[in-house]
């Protein structure tokens, strides 16, 4: 990939709903789960094609798992032999499905609403651990809970409260080190190394809604309600780079960002609150904003289409009771192979994920 | 055949047919079937009471017996509870709707209530009971009139009450006097004065001459009744007595002095047998007061205590009292010069004007003797002295003004001023001065601010740069210093920004006296900008100091004012701001893009045993192994008594813990650690525990147990 991308090769169409989060399959990451606001997760390869007629060729379905989630779908994370994944949602549960069955194998703090999430919506969820026997969530009740996968204990292993807000994503070093790092609405990242028993927490100051690892665990991309994406040096907590641009603004909604191309950009989808004339102001059509991660200069941004059949409404009921246009706010993003791939897709309140790069 | 009939056959008969003795017409139904009304004889254990519900009362004292509460106890059917209390302890006033307002009728039974009905009477209501009646004939005889009167408070009367006046008192401006008491003595003192409203002014009246009488003549009064004289006499009106002259509407009233004597007059005589010194008691009244009015001194040595005449309230209308001045009213008043309606005399130089006579006025309007007329051609000898001014009188400087043609720029030039460029105030608004008219006026469509400074009063560039550096805050040199070293040794602020880092050292050179000046101003920023980054650098450099410094910044020291300015340090400690909230400096340190030792902090995290082993590492070092040690030998049949061989690794913990009482802390204070870690490693077998497996006592202890207590009960 040398030029970015510019231009979906492919389109996830049939969610009825906003999509929350977006995950590839893990390696060698054939397939896309998407987690949608319609309590459905479908799963999609966006290889196999169909051609469309107005757009992109739309990808194919595969599977659609539901009947599990009674809210939506916030986060997906995929266990590395491909056969299970989890999910949370707004319904302050988390499944452990069976990828080929679509059946959910486990519902963690389901047994008793003592050891369960207490509060809302559990935003992130991620399989850590040996041999994926660790399933961490964190959600609105401020804490990171540790699920056994291996055992039926309804008990999480642990429960990390050190929070004084949501958690709101979750990440742990690919590279088998076993760390776990969360980001708080408080404002701060927490990363908990198991082995030497320490907690370091770095203050970012605004709101932390994503935060990406680099393949070596040494560096972290943080982004936080400020407008601004950091690139931390993990060992000593300094900022080695920000991204930002006056054009783009990130104060009120979760934009994912993430390490792209071989860890070459940075990538973030746009909340679209700026109100800036030049920049673009055609609400319709999302974008995605890409940084040079050595220099910190921006690279491109790209349009994302809609999407979508005529079905696919653009407007929607506002709190004054009357239609409004929907904004195409770009709020997930993934890269495959956790960034080392050719491809990405993009997915958000259009209901549609575009994907981006070489099928 | 007949035969007497018992009497049990006569008195069912007598009940079979109700009445026996009604022979003409049908009987009425018995009151009650049980009872018999035939009038006939029962005892008296066998009569009952009963109240008009048929209950078996006994019924109220005075109509033969006596009736209380229930049963004739005080208590009711639940005990003697008052069923309308309610403890007010925990909520007290809360929700209390009203208390409920009690009536004499919630204290009366029926009996009394039966009572009070029977008292009522009905009558007739007190405006309907007079009809017919002549006792409100004088209030009536205003008849038709009364119509056209208003009554209650006139509109004038509600516009001068908004404006403060009172009843009683007079229209205008407050006059300054003494307050007039009742006790005259005080008047005579040096006296303070006060400002009181004007007396009220009698109201003027005219009386039309309708008589054959001469003038002034008021005639002989007629024989009337004493109470009635003053209605008949027409002239002696006062204003209290407005309301029985309602009916004289549009007639013409005259009051003076001398009508109102007549008042006076007015006062009831003694009656036959009521002697003239026959005193009613008060002493008011002059027993005197007839003959000839020739105040008699019946004081020795002091004033004659005079009646009363003022009043504090001037609603009471002050009786015409003659005062005299000392200097020339007699003679004016023998000259037949009166008072002014308002109760002065006229001005000096000024007479009256004679009252227009009724009868020549009437002449006069009907035009029989015309004033002469002015002959034509006729033109005033006199002449204003001014030509113009008399013809086009006053004109006020505004009036002048708006007349002029002139407009600001003409009149500068004849004033000779320098004409101003062509510029507009905007042109001299700062770009912010603008937006906060923009928002004040509401109007985006005001010209453009330029923000350009007049030539004499632009400063030049070096004079701008101390003006701003000013504004920065002064750092201290030692600070400045600090920050400088701190900032070459580790991860130094503004790591991703490398011109703004060098804008940094520069300002800390600056701050620390190295350089004169912080560098120049970047291009990009201008001037606010440029302070603005200043600012945040001084910020960064007090956080971003030796630990030393910033925990000394920890304490403030006493503030100090400077000596030169003292006058501004007062104003602005008269402005004393609520100290700032203490912020967590990690927070600050990330405002400020800080981020490195500042903004991370590290705590011991204790994973659990089952985390860890998931993770598949070891537990770290500070995690408390709990009960089931992992290190725990694996023997089968350890019992409770073995000792752990790794227990010594505990004892200085277990020294420590203890150290509550005195000694245990001297042993461990005293011998330190490095008494525990040559502590004595004890090797058990774990095959043979010693406390049970140990020789065997010998046999006196057997002996003296066992053996001993058998001799005894021997």
């Amino acid at each position: 990939m040398t030029e970015f991308p510019t231009r979906p090769v492919a389109q996830l169409v049939g969610s009825n709903g906003p999509i929350h989060a977006l995950t590839y399959s893990s390696t060698p990451s054939t397939y896309i789960l998407t987690g949608s606001s319609d309590r459905s997760i479908r799963l999609y390869n966006p290889s196999s094609t169909t051609q469309s007629p107005t757009g992109p060729p739309t990808g194919r379905l595969i599977q659609t798992y539901t009947g599990a989630h009674s809210y939506e779908v916030l986060s997906l994370s995929v266990s590395s032999q491909n056969d299970r994944f989890a999910s949370s949602g707004g319904d302050r549960t988390v499944f452990l499905w069976d990828v080929s069955t679509a059946t959910t194998l486990r519902r963690f703090g389901s047994h008793s609403t003592a050891h369960s999430h207490t509060g809302g919506r559990v935003n992130a969820v991620l399989f850590s651990g040996h041999d994926d026997s660790l399933l961490l969530s964190g959600g609105h009740d401020t804490t990171v809970r540790i699920w056994d996968t291996k055992s039926s204990s309804a008990k999480p292993v642990q429960v990390l409260s050190d929070a004084k807000d949501a958690i709101t994503c979750l990440a742990t070093p690919q590279n088998g080190e076993p760390e776990i790092i969360s980001g708080s609405v408080d404002g701060k990242v927490r990363s908990y190394d198991v082995r030497m028993g320490r907690c370091v927490t770095d203050v970012l100051g605004a709101p932390v809604t994503s935060l990406s690892l680099s393949k070596d665990g040494k560096t972290l991309l943080v982004g936080g309600l400020d407008n601004k994406i950091r690139l931390f040096d993990r060992r000593n907590g300094t900022s080695l780079k920000t991204y930002e641009h006056p054009g783009w603004r990130n104060t009120e909604l979760r934009v994912q960002s993430c390490l792209g191309a071989k860890e070459r950009y940075v990538v973030a989808g746009d909340e679209l609150t700026t109100s800036e004339v030049g920049i673009g102001n055609n609400q319709e059509e999302g974008k995605i904003w890409a940084w040079d991660l050595l220099t910190g200069k921006l690279v491109a941004t790209v349009p994302v289409p809609w999407g979508g059949d005529a079905n696919n409404k653009k407007v929607t009921i506002g709190r004054d009771g009357k239609e409004k246009a929907r904004k195409n706010v770009v709020s997930c993003i993934a890269w495959k192979e956790g960034g080392f791939g050719n491809q990405f897709c993009v997915g958000g309140t259009s209901g549609v994920v575009n994907v981006y790069g070489e099928l | 055949m007949s035969y007497k009939r018992s009497r049990a056959a006569y008195e069912a008969d007598v009940t079979s047919q109700q009445s026996p003795y009604v022979f003409f017409g049908t009987p009425l139904p018995p009151l009650d079937p049980d009872v018999r009304d035939d009038g006939s004889y029962v005892p008296i254990w066998k009569q009952e009471v009963r109240d008009e519900r048929g209950r078996k009362r006994l019924h109220g004292a005075f109509t033969g017996g006596f009736s209380a509460g229930y049963f004739n106890t005080v208590g009711s059917k639940e005990g003697w509870t008052p069923s309308t209390f309610v403890s007010s302890r925990t909520n007290r006033r809360k929700n209390d709707v009203k208390p409920a307002q009690q009536r004499p009728e919630d204290f009366m039974d029926e009996e009394d209530l039966a009572d009070a009905e029977e008292d009522r009477r009905i009558q007739t209501k007190a405006a309907f009971a007079g009809l017919g009646s002549t006792e409100n004939d004088a209030s009536r005889a205003t008849g038709l009139m009364g119509l056209f009167r208003a009554t209650g408070e006139t509109m004038g009367e509600k516009l001068l009450k908004k404006m403060g006046w009172k009843e009683g008192q007079g229209i205008g401006p407050k006059v300054r006097r003494k307050a007039r008491l009742e006790l005259r003595s005080d008047a005579n003192g040096p006296g303070e004065t006060y400002l009181f409203a004007p007396e009220n002014v009698p109201m003027i009246t005219f009386v039309r001459k309708t008589d054959h009488k001469g003038l002034g003549y008021g005639g002989q009064a007629r024989l009337a009744p004493i109470g009635s004289s003053t209605k008949n006499n027409g002239a002696g009106h006062s204003d209290d007595e407005d309301a029985e002259n309602m009916g004289d509407f549009g007639k013409p009233r005259f009051t003076l002095p001398t009508d109102r004597k007549k008042k006076k007059d007015n006062k009831p005589r003694g009656g036959i047998g009521i002697g003239v010194l026959n005193d009613t008691g008060s002493d008011d009244e002059d027993p005197y007061e007839i003959g000839p009015k020739i105040s008699y001194n019946r004081v020795i040595g002091g004033d004659k205590k005079k009646k009363t005449t003022t009043t504090i309230n001037p609603a009471v209308k002050a009786k015409p009292t003659f005062m005299p001045s000392k200097k020339s009213s007699l003679g004016k008043i023998a000259l037949g010069v009166r008072k002014c309606h308002d109760g002065r005399l006229p001005l000096d130089g000024f007479v009256f004007g004679k009252e227009p006579d009724a009868l020549t006025s009437a002449i006069n309007s009907e035009g029989k003797y015309p004033p002469p007329q002015v002959p034509p051609g006729w033109v005033s000898s006199k002449k204003s002295k001014s030509p113009t001014g008399g013809s086009s009188g006053f004109v006020s400087t505004a009036d002048l003004a708006k007349g002029s043609m002139l407009d600001p720029k003409s009149r500068a030039a004849i004033l000779g001023e320098k004409q101003l460029p062509g510029k507009s105030v905007f042109d001299f608004l700062s770009a912010a001065a603008r937006e906060r008219l923009v928002a004040a006026t509401g109007r985006a469509d005001l010209p453009q601010a330029k923000g350009e400074v007049p030539a004499e009063y632009a400063l030049s560039e070096e004079e701008r740069m101390n003006e701003l550096l000013s504004r920065v805050p002064k750092l201290d040199k030692e600070t400045a210093v600090a920050a400088i070293s701190r900032g070459v040794s580790t991860g130094a602020p503004y790591a991703d920004d490398e011109k703004k880092r060098s804008r940094y050292i520069a300002f800390l050179e600056y701050q620390a006296g190295f350089k004169p000046t912080p560098g120049p101003q970047p291009s990009k920023m201008n001037s606010e900008d440029w302070l603005r980054e200043l600012t945040e650098f001084y910020n960064c450099a007090r956080i971003f100091k030796p630990m030393t410094g910033f925990m000394a910044s920890r304490f403030t020291t006493s503030s100090t004012t400077k000596p030169g300015s003292g006058a501004e340090a007062g104003q602005k400690d008269v402005l004393s701001k609520p100290p700032l909230k203490p912020q967590d400096p990690a927070e600050e340190a990330a405002k400020l893009g800080m981020f490195g030792p500042m903004t991370r902090s590290v705590t011991d995290f204790y994973p659990t045993r089952l985390l860890c082993k998931r993770f598949n590492v070891r537990p770290p070092e500070h995690v408390q192994p709990d009960e089931d040690h992992p290190t725990k030998p694996a023997h089968g049949s350890s019992s409770r008594f073995d000792v752990y061989p790794d227990q010594p690794a505990f004892r200085p913990e277990i020294l420590t813990m203890s150290g509550g009482t005195g000694d245990a802390r001297e042993t461990s204070s005293g011998e330190g650690s490095g008494k525990s870690t040559p502590a004595p490693v004890m090797v058990i077998d774990p095959n043979r525990n010693e406390a049970l497996e140990g020789k065997r006592a010998g046999e006196d202890v057997f002996k003296a147990i066992f053996g001993d207590s058998d001799e005894d009960d021997d």
